[in-house]
C-alpha cells in the first residue's frame, strides 16, 4: 500500500476507475432475515425444564426487564429448589447483553439467532415474552448465546475448609471442622445469588439470604439479627443441622452448593457470647404476659418453643429429665461435632430471657401431668425420641449387645463401660456413623488401636447417613460394610463373639416398602466383642400416664397432632422428634408452631372472657 | 535526558507548593492533594515550568457526607508522560470556585459540564450557562441527592403489558411476581 | 429613463444569516447542531448546541452494578465503542487489583484494531458525503459492515458487542475466526486503492480539503486536541505508543503525522492509521495461536461484587483521539462515580466552534467532520 503525500495535488481522472464498479454486482442483501452468527444475542429461549425459577436472571438484569411470572400448573418443591415460576422479558427494556446468561445458575437461559420482531401499536403487549424453547414465534430458530464455562459468571466451586487430619482427630473428641476464617467466609459468602431457595426449603423457614449477605457485607451482628429471627439455636444449627438448605441452593445443580451451615457457625462463632445475649435481650416484648406455659423436655423443639413464648413475655418453665439441656443434640451427638460449651451457649441465650429449667426432673416421677395441666396455661410434650429399637435378632438381648442412643448418653454422662476390642454396629444412618466414630475414638484412646465395622442393610448409595459423615468415618478408620442383614449375635459360653450376617440383596419392593431380601447362602461372621444397634429410636411416653394416655389419640406409637401441633387434649401440644421424627431443624420448626398456636390460643380465649 | 529533567522540575514544583501531598499510584500516575486556594497556583507552575501542556479533564465527585465536592484536575506532561491528577475539595455551601480557563481552554468545557451536573460555579469561566440540559429547570442531576428513579416513577405514566398467554396465567391464579 | 417620483428604501443588511447546522446532519455522526452566523457565505461566528444524545450514563452508571455497566458504556460512543468496553474495563480492573490473562489481553488488541478500521471507514464515508461524493460513503459504510460480521461472530452482536468485562473478555474466538480476520484484512488491502482512486486521490476532494479547517500544532495543543488531529498538526502522540496499555509494547506499528493541520492532512493520518491497523493485526493473527489460556481471571459473583475503594484514571486510544475514565468506588457494589473523557467532547466543541469562524459555509459540513467528532459521547 503506498502512501499519499500531502503535497499531491489528486487526479481528476483516477475516480472514473469507479465506474469499472458499474459492471460488477452489487452489494445485495436478501429480503428475508439473514442467518445469524453461532454466538448471536438474539431473543431468548428458555428450557422450562432446567429452569427453577429462581429468578436470578431478574436480578442481574441492567434494565429490569425480566420479571418473574408464578404459573401455576407447573410443579414446585421447595426441598429441592424448585419453584412454579418462569421469567418473562419485556423487549422494550431489554439490551440484549446475555448477562441473564452468564448468570443463570442452571444454564436453561439463553440467547436464540433469532432477530427479527415488528408489530403494530395495538400489539404493543407481544414486546413482552415468556420465553420457551421455541423461540419467541415459535419457529425453533438454535440457540445462539448460551452458557459456556469461559463466560460462566457462577463460582461452582466451594471456599474449602479446614478440618483435622483423621490421624489428628481419632485420639479425641475434639472439634473436626475448623470453621471458616473471615476471608473464606466473605469469599463463600459472596457466591450467594440471593434466589431464596434454602428459605423457601429450610423447615424453620431461616432467612438464609439475609445472613449470608450481612456475612458478605461483613455485618456479623446484623447476621446475628437474621438468625435469631427463626432460630434459637443457632451454634447447634451452625453445626450439625441437617442442611435442607444446601440440598436446595440453586448453585448445587452445576456445582456445589453454598456452606450455609458453616457460613452460619461463621457469624455466631464470630460474635461474642455477651454480644449475642444483648442482641437477642432486645427482642424481648417490654410488657411481661401473665401466662404460664410449661414444657417437657429441654431439646430444640422445647428450647425453642421457650424462647419464642418467652420472647412475647410469658413464664416459660422446661422440666428435663436429664441433667443437662440439649437433648439429642447433647446425648445424642458427640462432642467432635458439636462442642458440648457451644450448646450451653444457645440455652445460655434462652435461659437469660427469664427461661426456667428444672434438671434432673423426671415428668410422671417427680411431678405429674395433672399438676402440670393444673399450674399452668398450656403444656407442650417435647420428650424426644430416647429409646432405641432393637433387631430382636437371636442374642441381642446380650449385655455386650448395645442401643446406640444409650451407649451415645453414656459417653456424654461419662458413665463407665468397657471399650471393646472390637465392635460392629448395626445400621448405616447418622446415628450408626456417631456411635462408630465415638468407640472408635474411645479405642484409640484406651487400647490406643481401633477396630469398628459398620454393617448396613442399605447398599452403599442408599445409606441414610449424611455423605461427609461416611466420608469422615472411613478416614479415620471405620469399616463400612454395605447390604448385609443382621442374623444373630453369636454367643460362645455366654461371652460375645460377633455378629452374623447374611448378604441383603435388596431392601425395598417394587412399591418401594420396606421389604428386604436376603441371599441366605452368602453368611458372614464379623467378630466382635460388643455389637451395637442403631436402627432407630422410640419415645418414651411412659410419664404421660396411663389415664392421659387412654384418652389421648395415638398414630403408630405416636402423639397424633394436627398441622398448628395441638394434641387431641386442648392444653397440650406436641413438638419435636417424638412426633415429627428425628431431625434438629425439623424439632425448631416444629417449636415455632406450638409457640405460635399456643399465642393464638391464649390470645382467643382472653378475648372470649373479656 | 530531557525526562529527568522535567521530573526534577515537577519534584520542585511540588516541593514549592506548600501543603501539597503527592503520591505516586503506578509509573506515569501522580495523585496530588492540595487546599483549592493553592491549585490554581499549582496548575500555573505545572503548566509553566514542568510542561504539563495538556488538561486531560476536570471531574467532579460528589461527597454527600463530607457536604463536599471533588475537583480532579488530570494534567499530562507530553515530554515526560507522567500523568498529575491534582485534588482539591470545595465546601458546597459556596459551590463557587475559580476557572482555569485562561491557564487551559479545555476548562471552559469541562468547567461548564460540571456547573450544568452538579451545580458548582467557576468563576471567570466564558460559558456558565446551559449546554446539554436546555430544557431542564430541576436540579442538577449528578447530585447524589438526585434520585433518578424516583424521577422516573414520579414524571411518567407506566403501563402493563398485557399479552394473551399473561391473561391465561392469571386466570389460573398466577401472574407476575413482585 | 426612471420615474420621478423613485425614493430609494433604507433595506436591512441581507448579507447576515444565522443558520442552524443539525439537530440532523449528515455532517456529523448523530444529533448534534452547530449554530453558525454568516456574513455572505464566511461564517463569523458558531456556537456547538449539544444535548440532543444525552441519556445520562455517567448518572446511571452509579446506579447499577459494575457488572451491570458493561451493556451502558458501549452505548457512549457509537461508531468505536470498543475502547469504551476496554477502558472500562481496564479501570475496575485496576481498582481491584485484577490481573488480565495474555490471551485476553491480545483478544483486546484484536477487537479494539478491528473497531478503529470500523470507525475509520465510516468517517471516510461521513467525510466523503461532506465533499457530495456519496458513492465513498456507500463504500465505507459497506465495507464497515464486513467488520461488522466479525463483531457478531465474535461478541454475538454487531454494533454493541459487550465483549469485554472487568478481568478479561466474555468469550474466546469461534473457529476459524483468524482466518476470516486475515481474509478481511486482504480484502481491505485490496480495497484501499480503490478508496484512493475515488475519495483519497481525487482532485476535487483534496481541492476541497487542503486548508479547511487549519489548526497549528499550537493552538491544537491549546485547545486541547488530541488523537489524529493531534497527529495532523505534526506532533506524534499516541497513548498506545506513549502510554501504553495491554500489549501494544509489543506490537509494531508507526504514528503516522502530517504537519498541515487541515481537513486534508487529518484524513491522511486517518487512512494511513487504517494500514497501520492492518499491519497490528497481521501480528496479532500471527501471536495469538501461540497463546493460550484463560480469556478472562476469575471473577466474583456480580451480584456480590465489592469493588475496593480508591480511584482510576485509565486511558486508552480510541478512533478519534485520548479516552479516559475517571472511576471512583467507595468500596461498594457499584461505582461512587464515571467520569467520561471523551475526544469528542474537545473536538466538537470549543474546537469545532473555533475552526468554523472564517470558513465558508460549504466547507462548515467538512470541517465538523474531518474533526470526526463523536455527538453521542459529547452528551453521554
Amino acid at each position: 500500500m503506498t502512501d499519499i503525500k500531502y503535497e499531491s495535488k489528486g487526479s481528476l481522472l483516477r475516480p472514473f476507475k469507479a465506474l469499472a464498479f458499474l459492471g460488477r454486482e452489487p452489494v445485495t442483501e436478501p429480503m428475508g432475515p439473514r442467518p445469524a452468527s453461532e454466538n448471536y444475542r438474539g431473543f431468548h429461549l428458555n428450557d422450562w425444564e432446567k429452569c427453577i425459577g429462581c429468578g436470578t436472571c431478574k436480578k442481574i438484569c441492567d434494565n429490569q426487564a425480566i420479571r418473574m411470572v408464578s404459573i401455576p400448573d407447573l410443579p414446585a418443591d421447595p426441598v429441592k429448589g424448585i419453584r412454579a415460576e418462569r421469567p418473562a422479558m419485556d423487549y422494550g427494556r431489554c439490551c440484549w447483553c446475555g448477562l441473564c446468561v452468564d448468570l443463570c445458575p442452571t444454564g436453561s437461559l439463553s440467547l436464540s439467532r433469532e432477530y427479527v420482531h415488528t408489530c403494530t401499536e395495538e400489539q404493543i403487549s407481544s414486546y413482552f415474552i415468556l420465553p420457551d424453547p421455541k423461540g419467541m414465534h415459535g419457529q425453533g430458530y438454535e440457540k445462539g448465546w448460551a452458557k459456556t464455562a469461559d463466560a460462566d459468571l457462577i463460582d461452582l466451586e466451594r471456599q474449602p475448609m479446614h478440618q483435622l487430619a483423621p490421624d489428628e482427630r481419632t485420639d479425641s473428641f475434639a472439634e473436626v471442622v475448623d470453621g471458616f476464617d473471615p476471608q473464606s467466609a466473605l469469599l463463600e459468602a459472596s457466591r450467594c445469588i440471593q434466589c431464596g431457595m434454602c428459605h423457601d426449603a429450610c423447615p424453620s423457614n431461616m432467612d438464609a439470604p439475609q445472613y449470608i449477605r450481612a456475612i458478605w457485607s461483613d455485618d456479623l451482628e446484623a447476621a446475628i439479627e437474621h438468625i435469631y429471627d427463626t432460630n434459637p439455636l443457632a451454634h447447634v444449627c451452625g453445626r450439625v443441622c441437617t442442611h435442607r438448605c444446601e440440598s436446595a441452593c440453586s448453585i448445587g445443580i452445576r456445582g456445589k452448593p453454598l456452606s450455609i451451615r458453616w457460613l452460619k457457625r461463621y457469624a455466631m462463632d464470630q460474635v461474642g457470647h455477651d454480644r449475642v445475649r444483648d442482641i437477642v435481650s432486645k427482642r424481648k416484648a417490654p410488657l411481661p404476659d401473665s401466662g404460664k406455659i410449661a414444657i417437657i423436655g429441654a431439646g430444640p423443639a422445647g428450647l425453642t418453643a421457650a424462647y419464642d413464648l418467652a420472647l412475647q413475655g410469658f413464664q416459660v418453665t422446661i422440666y428435663e429429665g436429664l441433667p443437662q439441656g440439649g437433648g439429642m443434640t447433647r446425648y445424642g451427638i458427640p462432642e467432635y461435632r458439636l462442642p458440648y460449651n457451644r450448646l450451653d451457649d444457645d440455652i445460655d441465650i434462652i435461659t437469660s430471657l427469664g427461661v426456667v429449667i428444672h434438671y434432673d426432673t423426671w415428668v410422671g416421677r417427680d411431678i405429674s401431668m395433672t399438676q402440670l395441666e393444673q399450674d399452668n396455661d398450656a403444656v407442650i410434650v417435647a420428650n424426644g425420641l430416647h429409646l432405641g429399637r432393637s433387631t430382636r435378632i437371636p442374642g441381642s438381648d446380650h449385655a455386650q449387645v448395645y442401643s446406640a442412643i444409650d451407649l451415645l448418653r453414656k459417653i456424654t454422662l461419662g458413665e463407665h463401660f468397657d471399650i471393646p476390642q472390637r465392635a460392629v454396629v448395626i445400621g448405616g444412618g447418622n446415628v450408626a456413623m456417631d456411635i462408630a466414630r465415638s468407640l472408635l475414638r474411645l479405642q484409640q484412646r484406651t487400647h490406643g488401636r481401633t477396630d469398628v465395622t459398620v454393617t448396613t442393610l442399605e447398599a452403599r448409595d442408599q445409606m441414610m447417613a449424611a455423605a461427609d459423615e461416611i466420608e469422615e468415618a472411613e478416614e479415620e478408620g471405620v469399616v463400612i460394610i454395605n447390604s448385609r442383614g443382621p442374623r444373630q449375635c453369636t454367643v460362645d459360653k455366654e461371652v460375645l463373639t460377633g455378629l452374623e450376617t447374611v448378604h441383603c440383596i435388596s431392601v425395598f419392593d417394587a412399591e418401594g416398602r420396606f421389604h428386604p431380601q436376603y441371599d441366605e447362602d452368602d453368611l458372614t461372621l464379623y467378630g466382635a466383642d460388643m455389637v451395637v444397634e442403631a436402627i432407630g429410636q422410640a419415645p418414651d411416653n411412659d410419664f404421660l400416664g396411663e389415664l392421659l394416655t387412654e384418652r389421648l389419640e395415638w398414630v403408630r406409637g405416636r402423639l397424633k397432632i394436627d398441622e398448628e401441633g395441638r394434641t387431641s387434649e386442648p392444653w397440650l401440644w406436641a413438638a419435636g422428634d417424638a412426633v415429627e421424627g428425628p431431625d434438629v431443624i425439623h424439632a425448631i420448626a416444629g417449636g415455632h408452631r406450638v409457640a405460635n398456636s399456643i399465642q393464638q390460643h391464649l390470645a382467643s380465649l382472653r378475648k372470649a372472657s373479656a | 535526558m530531557s525526562k529527568e529533567i522535567k521530573a526534577v522540575r515537577l519534584d520542585e514544583v511540588l516541593g514549592e507548593m506548600e501543603g501539597a501531598v503527592m503520591q505516586r499510584k503506578r509509573p506515569g500516575r501522580i495523585r496530588v492533594d492540595i487546599e483549592a486556594d493553592a491549585l490554581p497556583t499549582l496548575l500555573q507552575l505545572l503548566k509553566g515550568r514542568a510542561g504539563y501542556l495538556h488538561l486531560s479533564s476536570i471531574s467532579c465527585v460528589d461527597w454527600p457526607e463530607d457536604e463536599e465536592f471533588e475537583l480532579v484536575y488530570h494534567v499530562w506532561s507530553y515530554e515526560t508522560g507522567v500523568l498529575v491528577s491534582a485534588h482539591t475539595r470545595i465546601s458546597k455551601q459556596s459551590a463557587r470556585y475559580i476557572s482555569v480557563y485562561d491557564l487551559y481552554v479545555p476548562a471552559g468545557f469541562f468547567e461548564r459540564d460540571i456547573y450544568e451536573m452538579y451545580g458548582l460555579y467557576f468563576e471567570g469561566s466564558p460559558h456558565m450557562e446551559k449546554f446539554i440540559l436546555t430544557e431542564w429547570n430541576g436540579p442538577p442531576p449528578m447530585l447524589k441527592s438526585f434520585d433518578t428513579e424516583e424521577f422516573v416513577r414520579d414524571t411518567f405514566d407506566w403501563k402493563e403489558y398485557n399479552p394473551d398467554w399473561l391473561q391465561e396465567i392469571v386466570a389460573k391464579g398466577g401472574g407476575i411476581v413482585e | 429613463m426612471r420615474p420621478e417620483n423613485y425614493k430609494s428604501v433604507e433595506h436591512p443588511p441581507s448579507h447576515e444569516y444565522e443558520l442552524n447546522f443539525g439537530p440532523n446532519h449528515p455532517g456529523i455522526e448523530g444529533n448534534y447542531a452547530l449554530k453558525v452566523k454568516l456574513e455572505g457565505d464566511v461564517v463569523t461566528e458558531a456556537k456547538a448546541d449539544g444535548g440532543y444524545l444525552h441519556r445520562g450514563f455517567e448518572k446511571l452508571m452509579e446506579t447499577r452494578l459494575w457488572m451491570q455497566n458493561i451493556a451502558l458504556v458501549p452505548r457512549i460512543c457509537v461508531p468505536d465503542p470498543v475502547p469504551m468496553e476496554v477502558v472500562y474495563s481496564l479501570g475496575v480492573e485496576e481498582l481491584g487489583g485484577l490481573e488480565v490473562p495474555a490471551r485476553a489481553q491480545w483478544l483486546r488488541v484484536l477487537h479494539l484494531e478491528l473497531s478503529r478500521i470500523a470507525a475509520h471507514l465510516f468517517t471516510f464515508g461521513g467525510h466523503a458525503a461532506t465533499t457530495g461524493m456519496y458513492s465513498n460513503m456507500f463504500w465505507g459504510v459497506t465495507d464497515r459492515d464486513y467488520v461488522l460480521d466479525l463483531f457478531e461472530q465474535m461478541s454475538g452482536g454487531r454494533v454493541y458487542h459487550m465483549y469485554n468485562v472487568p478481568g478479561g473478555v466474555r468469550r474466546d474466538l469461534p473457529d476459524g475466526f483468524l482466518a476470516r480476520v486475515s481474509e478481511l484484512l486482504d480484502y481491505l488491502e485490496r480495497r484501499l486503492p480503490q478508496y484512493d482512486d475515488l475519495f483519497f486521490a481525487n482532485a476535487v476532494f483534496i481541492d476541497r480539503a487542503r486548508g479547511t479547517g487549519t489548526l497549528t500544532q499550537e493552538q491544537a495543543l491549546s485547545w486541547g486536541v488530541t488523537g489524529p488531529n493531534l497527529r495532523a498538526c505534526g506532533l506524534s502522540f499516541d497513548v498506545r505508543r506513549d502510554d501504553p496499555y495491554l500489549v501494544y509494547d509489543q506490537l509494531e506499528f508507526d504514528i503516522p503525522t502530517e504537519t498541515a493541520g487541515d481537513a486534508l492532512a487529518r484524513t491522511l493520518v486517518r487512512r494511513a492509521e487504517l494500514i497501520q491497523s492492518i499491519r497490528i493485526l497481521r501480528q496479532v493473527i500471527a501471536r495469538l495461536p501461540g497463546i493460550d489460556g484463560p480469556i478472562r481471571c476469575p471473577l466474583p459473583n456480580p451480584l456480590a461484587w465489592n469493588v475496593p475503594m480508591g480511584e482510576a484514571y485509565p486511558r486508552v486510544e480510541s478512533s478519534k483521539g485520548e479516552l479516559c475514565f475517571y472511576l471512583v468506588s467507595t468500596g461498594g457494589d457499584r461505582p461512587h462515580r464515571v467520569h467520561v473523557r471523551g475526544p469528542s467532547s474537545m473536538h466538537a466543541v470549543q474546537v469545532l466552534e473555533r475552526l468554523s469562524i472564517g470558513t465558508r459555509i460549504e466547507d462548515v459540513a467538512q470541517t465538523m467532520f474531518s474533526l470526526d467528532a463523536c455527538p453521542p459521547e459529547v452528551d453521554r
